[in-house]
């Protein structure tokens, strides 16, 4: 891999050319808040432009979002400017506007000093309350589950992630990934005397022959053994006590 | 509207036309949407297994397009342009009238089956304006008091 050098807020790191600015930075200890990348799935990004950060390259600035700008030669990237500030603030605000309800959001938005947003807050119908359709969910669910349970579906405002036709999903191995990847908690995976339920459908689950506790559902097991071919008894067990 | 069972025959007629890549798909809903006036649920289940492609990608299509709809519609398709320069040239009342005679709201089908009643924004006629589209013909310089004879001449009913 060619390694490059590049500066962040006037301090040069060497790194792998085209890896992003996001994971660049993170790993040299700056922080750009975010929330619709995560590093392990490929297809993720872009999308909340909340990481929103100066480019300079080749005597120009750009505004670019962090999480899937390439590292590259020469590339000077400043993340705590007035003007980045001022964008991600209204970024903010317009996302605090969209759902009103998430924390995560509302987080951020205080770290910058924002209580309210400018816009008027959105009705919003309670399934979508906290969802910003950014795709992780079904980023995660294709990519590195490759299940495809969920799609984005409609468009414009109404854009939401669904199973078809909303009903539970046949393919759905109820791994609840899509719910651990979304930033806002957007998803709810409820969980009850060994079921656990998520997307409208129940899934029963495996109990730990140690402990009882129940911690994988069976369609998930089916899944893992259809695709690697490891032994249905290995997930007897919870990890803790395999 | 005589209920057809589908079954997966008549969507196989259709989907074997195609090549067998994702390229195909839109093609093929399309072809669904002017066989059966919409997608079918038990369509997008046949597609997506011959096709190995996953049901909820071809859904999302189905959701996304507005040339695709996921529910019944009706034999004919009326559709009123709303945008600016019909607005201007008596489009509401074209609708009104369209919405009174045939009894169905905007973006509802007759009871009979018969006809959907759209609104779209502008297409791209405004020199004709008001627009009314009749399932693929178009008609400017409307009238509401014109307008249903229009309709039914077209039609032949």
């Amino acid at each position: 891999m060619e390694k490059i050098s590049v500066t962040i807020d006037g301090r040069t790191f060497e790194a792998e050319k085209d890896r992003c600015v996001l994971d660049v930075a993170h790993e040299n200890g700056i922080y750009i808040p975010s929330l619709c990348y995560n590093s392990e799935v490929t297809s993720s990004g872009g999308s909340c432009r909340v990481c929103l950060v100066e480019a300079h390259q080749g005597g120009r600035m750009r505004l670019v979002t962090s999480c899937n700008y390439p590292v590259r030669k020469g590339l000077e990237v400043k993340t705590d400017t007035p003007l980045v500030r001022r964008i991600r603030r209204g970024v903010l605000e317009l996302l605090m506007a969209r759902v009103p309800d998430s924390e995560v959001i509302l987080e951020m938005a205080a770290a910058e000093g924002l209580t309210e947003p400018r816009f008027r807050k959105d009705e919003g119908e309670s399934e979508r309350y906290k969802c910003i359709a950014c795709a992780l969910c079904t980023n995660v669910c294709a990519e590195v589950v490759g299940v495809h349970a969920i799609a984005m579906t409609e468009r414009g405002a109404d854009k939401k992630p669904a199973t078809p036709y909303h009903k539970p999903s046949e393919v759905c191995i109820g791994c609840g990934a899509c719910a651990y990847a979304c930033p806002t908690g957007a998803i709810t995976l409820k969980e009850r005397d060994g079921v656990r339920r998520i997307w409208g459908r129940d899934f029963e689950m495996v109990r730990c022959s140690v402990c009882g506790t129940p911690y994988i559902p069976v369609a998930q097991v089916d899944w893992i053994v259809s695709r690697t071919g490891k032994d249905r008894s290995f997930f007897d067990k919870c990890p803790d006590h395999r | 509207m005589t209920d057809v069972t589908k079954d997966a025959t008549q969507f196989d007629r259709i989907i074997e036309r195609y090549e067998k890549t994702e390229e195909s798909l839109l093609a093929i809903l399309q072809d669904f949407q002017r066989e059966f006036h919409y997608v079918p649920e038990e369509g997008i289940r046949r597609l997506s297994e011959v096709m190995e492609v996953p049901a909820s990608k071809i859904y999302a299509m189905g959701t996304f397009y507005k040339a695709l709809s996921l529910t019944p519609r009706g034999r004919h398709t009326i559709k009123v342009c709303t945008g600016t320069a019909c607005h201007l040239k008596g489009a509401p009342q074209i609708l009104e009238t369209l919405e009174r005679e045939l009894k169905v709201k905007r973006n509802g089908t007759t009871e009979d089956g018969e006809f959907t009643l759209e609104c779209v924004n502008c297409v791209g006629a405004c020199a004709m304006a008001p627009v009314t589209i009749v399932d693929e013909k178009y008609h400017g310089q409307t009238r509401p008091s014109k307008i249903m004879d229009m309709v039914k001449k077209q039609v032949g009913s």
